[in-house]
């Protein structure tokens, strides 16, 4: 084991500042994966959140700990203010509720606004828009859902303290979406394209619309939390999806509005990538320096991320998910030992799951994982 | 290779609406211009395979051959039709309910002139073996974005050694998650993350030709059709 000269709090904001640690820090993305351990169903946990969030404290003392907390429990989903809570909560499905009993929760690929929609979001904004239609996008009455996003809040703010009395710190105060990722949510990913092609005009103009609420929605919500970290998730609008012109046209400067605007107020953006995002790498050197995470899930190039923001910016990642799932701990102790060596090499290397780790994680696989990160140490 | 085609692997969906209607009025056959439509998908999957097109341009060139599909279709089923290149049964698996990727796929292959048997999202094994047996289908095509999707893909594929018809058939799984540790423990023939190189995987599960399982340049290290 590396001697440890540095609590998790300092190894993590050192690490994000791109500053010099004593060992890389591990932090994976943990969820739903200690409560399937402890033989809870997904549905349970969902039901039961607060022994889902025991269930991860619990795996935490079984491997010795690890540095920190993306999220301070099993509620991921953190003080949704309307505007959020109507763009995201209908694409949602539930175990227990629309799905089976140990199912995973699933996202729902399906239109929840129209082509027309967009004319009316170019005028009133997506806060205005979202306000007045409320009843389209929800069924639940509106003080029921602020009142269930005032108790969300409550319990992760009661959850973060539980973590920082044990030394981790939690790190992400707000999740958001950029513009494009919004609408190809709520368009779906087909209809989406479709309008990209069709009428690239109106599309940027409705994702004009809707930033400012994105960034004001983000900003307020992690000012309750008083964390540090906003996620911003990023799908839709990478290399693997589109090629450069549109990335640069739709999605591009709107990551760096919100970037921008979030590290003016002090905040870091996890720019949180699920799929390959390899070719778009090099525009995120101009995003402000050590203000953003790079957090890749498997599939995009790691090294090559090195290579390209070394410097510029922490990578956090990407042990993938069927590693954890099916691998082995041997398997799982090279892959992690390559990429302290190769990315934690000069520091700006946080060890993570690839996107969240999966229920089915095997425990002598996630030890693993988190073991490496503390015996061995990255060139420097 | 016709304006149509061009027009088509172009993205050009106007210019295509408009020469299909054009051919019809001329009394062109339909399996002809459905032919040129065919030859335009080919130019996209050529561009897919040069880094010159993406998936966006995967979807769009195959919303235009639907479309232009959904013009030819009222003359196809009144005359005569060819043989499909091949039929596939496909699904999401048990627990399972994405379907985008799925559903990407089964456009291109249908553009592919496969015939297509698409039993939608969360289907259980008994499904699938069922529609295998009663369609002849030789090739069987699984989709799933979450872990737990591999204990069912390995259920289905066990279920289908069961049925005595895993000889007969060829097994690719597919989604953003499966690799070649996830084909190896579920037992398919071949996986995939990207649509256009599993209709390329199909189309050879049809010729029968030999697969070099070496030859594959993975960035992961990891061979994508070892079968």
């Amino acid at each position: 084991m590396i001697k440890e000269t540095m609590t998790p709090g300092e190894r993590i904001k050192a690490v994000i500042s791109l500053q010099p640690v004593d060992r890389v820090p591990v932090l994976p993305l943990i969820t739903l994966f200690p409560a399937c351990r402890k033989g809870m169903t997904n549905a349970d946990a969902i039901r039961h959140p607060d022994l889902a969030t025991q269930a991860i404290m619990e795996i935490f003392d079984e491997v010795g700990g690890w540095d920190g907390m993306a999220f301070s429990g099993y509620r991921a989903y953190l003080v949704p203010p309307r505007v959020s809570a109507v763009a995201m909560v209908p694409h949602i499905l539930q175990p227990g509720r629309e799905l089976p009993e140990n199912a995973a929760p699933q996202f729902d690929e399906r239109e929840t606004i129209t082509f027309e929609d967009y004319a009316l979001i170019i005028k009133l904004g997506w806060k205005g828009f979202a306000e007045k239609y409320y009843p389209r996008f929800l069924s639940f009455p509106e003080d029921k859902i602020i009142a269930w996003a005032e108790r969300q809040f409550h319990y992760y703010i009661r959850d973060m303290k539980a973590w920082e009395a044990k030394g981790v710190p939690c790190l992400v105060g707000a999740m958001t979406l950029s513009p494009l990722m919004f609408f190809s949510i709520k368009r779906t990913l087909i209809n989406f394209t479709l309008d990209l092609h069709r009428h690239p005009d109106k599309v940027a103009a409705a994702l004009d619309a809707v930033v400012g609420d994105l960034i004001d929605d983000a900003l307020y919500a992690i000012k309750l939390t008083g964390l540090s970290c906003i996620l911003l998730a990023l799908e839709r609008g990478g290399g693997f999806y589109y090629p450069l012109k549109i990335f640069e046209r739709f999605e591009f400067p709107y990551i760096k509005r919100m970037v921008e605007a979030f590290a003016s107020e002090g905040f870091i953006t996890i720019l949180h990538f699920d799929n390959d995002w390899t070719i778009n790498l090099p525009y995120l050197k101009e995003l402000p320096k050590a203000k953003c995470i790079c957090e890749l899930d498997g599939t995009t190039d790691i090294f090559k991320a090195k290579e390209v923001l070394q410097g510029h910016m922490c990578i956090m990642g990407d042990v993938p998910a069927s590693l954890s799932a099916l691998g082995t701990p041997e398997e799982m102790e090279a892959y992690c030992a390559q990429r302290i060596n190769v990315i934690g090499k000069g520091g700006g290397y946080i060890l993570s799951s690839g996107c969240e780790l999966p229920p089915d994680t095997k425990f002598e696989n996630f030890k693993a994982m988190v073991n490496a990160a503390k015996m061995h140490l990255p060139p420097p | 290779m016709s304006e149509l085609a061009y027009a088509l692997a172009d993205l050009h969906e106007d210019r295509v609406k408009r020469l299909v209607r054009e051919k019809i009025d001329a009394g062109v056959t339909p399996m002809l211009i459905v032919d040129e439509c065919r030859k335009g998908m080919d130019i996209v999957g050529e561009r897919y395979k040069n880094k010159e097109y993406f998936l966006s341009e995967l979807i769009i060139s195959g919303e235009i051959f639907k479309e232009a599909m959904a013009t030819v279709e009222p003359m196809l089923k009144a005359s005569k039709q060819a043989e499909p290149i091949g039929k596939m049964v496909l699904g999401t698996v048990k627990g399972d309910i994405h379907n985008i990727g799925k559903d990407i796929v089964a456009t291109l292959l249908k553009a592919a002139d496969f015939q297509i048997y698409d039993l939608g999202i969360d289907v259980v094994p008994s499904k699938f073996v069922e529609k295998l047996t009663e369609t002849g289908a030789p090739i069987l095509g699984m989709s799933g974005l979450l872990t737990p999707a591999f204990g069912a893909m390995k259920e289905t594929i066990e279920a289908v050694e069961a049925a005595g018809l895993r000889d007969k058939i060829k097994i690719i799984i597919g989604g953003g998650i499966v690799t070649e540790q996830v084909r190896k423990y579920v037992g398919a023939d071949a996986f995939t993350d990207d649509a256009a190189e599993g209709v390329e995987i199909c189309k050879r599960f049809i010729s029968g030709g030999e697969i070099n399982d070496k030859g594959n340049d993975d960035p992961r290290g990891e061979n994508k059709s070892s079968y």
